[in-house]
């Protein structure tokens, strides 16, 4: 398994580094630049700007330097260069906006509070979204399917905005019972933002998990279990679970490193001070070295969380092996 | 069953009791709340150009004068300058400054602080983008542009520990504006040489304003603690918690629930609803939100369809459809400023409006409503109006577009881009206007300091910021002339003159109106006033709340 790990974290180098060169390629292509203002700056104070950040050089090659025959320089006195040679170095470089802080002070603030509102979420997922959707596929066609699938398909059309904006209008404003934003200063600052991060992951694997289940359910080796005599929660619990777990698995992966990553919508309205915002922010801004942070993050935790997957693939079900 | 519904009951009872108990904050008079709005990008004076930092900056240092917000003129007083003299015709300021102003470690604060200061605006490695705020000064712009690179060439200078001195190329009026820049303020080159671009962080920051940075949590909250060293009047606020929250419903709903004292901004759709309450506060920015006109493309490089254009804008329904109190204007000094006048450019007049196509050479036909050219009987082409995504300039574009359709019988595109790409197609279009993809484009332009010359050098014809294309040899002497003479009477007669020309005889851009802005602060925050610079003085600020 150790072997497998290894491997799978070797290969994820050329994955990063072609992610960062098609992000760096992406950014370029795209129109206007991050000292680009409605109020113009004059030329000389932006030639000076663009030195400090080495926006001066040409993006990929230099055409200058071939011209002038200074071969080595073709490819180092580039924009990519500089920025490739910093990664390399564990720098992702100043952040263009906010001036003064790097981009992985920027992370290293940031991902953290979108790491822990991630992982109330994920909680509030997999608590009630499994059991939810064990219920339904159990108590198939009847009213509590009904309701858990009523409850599914509400969390999965639901907007998080208008369920954030609910929440806060009954709970925080109508009840007083909770604070209407915010982060740092208790638990009771936690649960809404949490419920209305959760809501649609719960909707998700509980929809999954009756699908699941309801295919395990039919399968002989249950008949067998239930012909056997083993008593009902048992066979449910050991056989039917574990195996429709299986797909909830492998969704995990991708859903955890989304939300883990956080949601710009979420943490904008409960304004709470993740990892999120930069990721459409920085765009905006066209901070560059920040859109590149931000970009590698989410691909090694996706790296890292699809790893994970196929490690616990291997542990629920025992014809998968790791190779 | 009445078992379970009684324990419900009591849950319900204990969580509300719990719940409400554990949300609520301990008010006290030493504490305001306040909503900054958005992160500040630097704290570093040197670097900060948005609002939001200046606000935080200005209440941590002092420059060598300050605005006296709660005058009608913004009269000029003085802070670390005592007093100061202006000699050889306007060109030399001398500024004494006051020998008791400390920083935050104790050390006194000199002219050889401000020197630093002055010289690090413009250094060409600090990349600063408002070094251009000196290039009024003698060799300041040589200096920044690496033509010059002996400082003492340059006219900044500590004479003494208490006297600073700077000379410029030529007298400008407005100069000592330039002397309450936040980005101007006195820096502590010790402080910035060992910490770098940390400086700012609360652990390693020195200022000697009325406050002092003590916490700062990026993206979410900074502290601000009074300075008890400092020089001036100390505030009578012990303490500001200015927290970053964007949307302004969130800060809205914080505000209700009583987790903040102040918010800035309201939202506009609770405008109408909010301003029946005394807690509402309504203001104008020195702002003008104005329509440009690409007037080299063809039919705008006609002035008289310019002019049409113009006169066919109902302004008032515009602002009255956006409900943000907005006030319309056809000047572009906005009012407040010296040189506002109300009577310059087009006003709304359907008839006019149709006189001027007639001017153009169109002509309609009877029974046909669009305008055909009367010698080469071409119709008159659609026209298309550009803007950058967003909900008021879309509202804006849609009424500018069933106006020009119903006054004039003139059809036009819309059409939205992102706030990058509009500024890179903006300033993209001056290599060539005839081929742009836009006849008009909206922008807005908020004072950097109050002074009609911040406006008008907008639109001489060699402004990086006029992107009409549009350029006037008279309107570029009259500004340069009003922006050296310091006689009032004759400035505003100059400003008048070249708005005549800008917003009528040449009809180059289209103001629409001077923006509004709202705050909201509890009935038992004191001392707090809008201004049009949106100016927020901890210091002059304080509480009076019911305390028990």
């Amino acid at each position: 398994m150790y072997l497998f790990i290894l491997k799978r974290l070797f290969i994820a180098i050329p994955v990063i580094f072609i992610l960062a060169t098609l992000t760096f390629c992406i950014m370029r292509i795209t129109p206007g630049g991050p000292f680009d203002k409605d109020k113009a700056i004059p030329p000389e104070i932006k030639a000076n700007i663009e030195a400090k950040y080495h926006l001066d050089k040409p993006p990929f090659i230099n055409t200058s330097a071939f011209h002038e025959k200074k071969w080595a320089d073709i490819f180092t006195e580039t924009q990519y260069f500089y920025y490739m040679k910093g990664l390399a170095q564990g720098d992702l470089g100043p952040s263009y906006k906010y001036l003064g802080r790097s981009v992985t002070d920027i992370i290293r603030d940031s991902l953290p509070v979108s790491v822990e509102l991630g992982l109330y979420a994920a909680l509030l997922a997999f608590l009630l979204g499994v059991p939810l959707g064990i219920l339904a596929a159990y108590k198939h066609n009847s009213w509590i399917d009904n309701a858990a699938m009523f409850t599914a398909i509400s969390g999965i059309t639901l907007p998080s905005f208008l369920v954030a904006a609910l929440l806060i209008y009954i709970f925080s404003i109508k009840m007083a019972w909770l604070p209407a934003g915010l982060w740092d200063g208790g638990w009771e600052y936690k649960i809404l933002p949490t419920i209305a991060l959760g809501l649609r992951p719960v909707a998700i694997i509980a929809r999954l998990m009756r699908t699941s289940m309801l295919d395990v359910i039919q399968a002989d080796y249950v008949r067998t279990a239930r012909a056997k005599g083993l008593n009902e929660v048992w066979v449910i619990l050991k056989h039917v679970v574990k195996n429709s777990l299986i797909p909830v698995i492998t969704i995990s992966g991708p859903l955890i490193a989304g939300i883990i990553t956080g949601s710009f919508i979420i943490e904008h309205v409960f304004a709470i001070p993740g990892i999120a915002k930069h990721f459409i922010l920085a765009v905006t801004n066209r901070d560059y070295t920040l859109i590149m942070g931000v970009t590698l993050v989410y691909a090694v935790l996706l790296i890292i969380a699809n790893i994970l997957v196929d490690v616990l693939y291997a542990l629920v079900d025992p014809r998968i092996k790791l190779s | 069953m009445k078992k379970i519904s009684t324990l419900f009951f009591l849950v319900f009872i204990s969580l509300t009791l719990f719940l409400s108990c554990s949300s609520r904050l301990k008010l006290t008079n030493e504490t305001l709340y306040f909503n900054l709005d958005t992160e500040p990008p630097s704290l570093d004076p040197s670097k900060a150009t948005d609002t939001t930092s200046n606000l935080v900056i200005e209440n941590i240092m002092d420059s060598l004068t300050d605005y006296d917000v709660s005058t009608p003129d913004l009269k000029i007083v003085p802070k670390v300058a005592k007093s100061w003299k202006v000699t050889k015709g306007g060109k030399v300021y001398t500024f004494i400054l006051r020998d008791d102003v400390l920083w935050t470690d104790g050390k006194k604060v000199t002219a050889h602080d401000l020197e630093y200061s002055w010289r690090r605006l413009i250094e060409p490695a600090t990349a600063a983008e408002y070094a251009y705020f000196l290039f009024d000064v003698k060799n300041a712009k040589a200096f920044n542009e690496g033509k010059v690179k002996d400082f003492s060439k340059v006219g900044i200078k500590a004479l003494d520990d208490y006297t600073f001195q700077v000379t410029l190329e030529q007298p400008v009026s407005y100069f000592l504006h330039v002397s309450t820049f936040p980005s101007l303020s006195p820096l502590r080159k010790d402080v910035i040489d060992q910490w770098g671009d940390r400086w700012t962080e609360p652990e390693h920051i020195v200022t000697m304003g009325p406050y002092k940075l003590t916490k700062w949590k990026h993206d979410y909250q900074l502290t601000l603690e009074r300075n008890e060293n400092y020089y001036d009047t100390k505030g009578k606020l012990k303490k500001v918690e200015c927290f970053m929250i964007v949307e302004q419903s969130t800060a809205l709903s914080l505000y209700q629930t009583r987790k903040l004292d102040v918010i800035r901004q309201v939202p506009p759709l609770d405008i109408p609803k909010l301003k029946q309450t005394s807690e509402f506060h309504s203001g104008n920015f020195l702002s003008t939100y104005y329509i440009g006109m690409n007037t080299k493309k063809t039919p705008l490089n006609n002035p008289y369809v310019r002019k049409a254009l113009a006169s066919a804008i109902d302004k008032t329904q515009i602002t009255e459809m956006l409900q943000k109190g907005d006030f319309p204007t056809s000047s572009l000094i906005p009012m407040g400023m010296q040189g506002y006048n109300p009577d310059l450019g087009h006003k709304f007049n359907v008839a006019q409006a149709h006189e001027w196509m007639k001017k153009a050479g169109y002509e309609k036909k009877e029974g046909n409503p669009s305008w055909i050219h009367s010698k080469t009987k071409d119709p008159f082409p659609s026209i298309t109006f550009m803007y950058n995504t967003n909900e008021a300039h879309k509202t804006i574009a849609e009424d500018l577009q069933a106006q020009w359709k119903k006054n004039l019988g003139i059809t036009m595109v819309i059409d939205n881009q992102e706030w990058k790409v509009y500024n890179n197609s903006l300033q993209s279009s001056h290599q060539s206007p005839q081929t742009a993809s836009f006849h008009l484009f909206r922008l807005g332009w908020v004072a950097d300091y109050p002074d009609p010359d911040n406006f008008m050098s907008l639109f001489t014809s060699y402004s990086d910021n006029n992107h009409t294309q549009w350029g006037s040899s008279k309107f570029d002497s009259l500004t340069e002339k009003a922006k050296v003479i310091l006689n009032d009477a004759k400035r505003v007669d100059l400003y008048n003159k070249a708005q005549k020309i800008l917003l009528e005889e040449d009809t180059a851009i289209i103001p629409l109106y001077v923006y509004a802005h709202q705050s909201m602060w509890r009935d038992e925050v004191k001392g707090a006033q809008m201004n049009p610079l949106d100016r927020w003085y901890f210091d002059q600020i304080w509480l009076e709340r019911n305390v028990k």
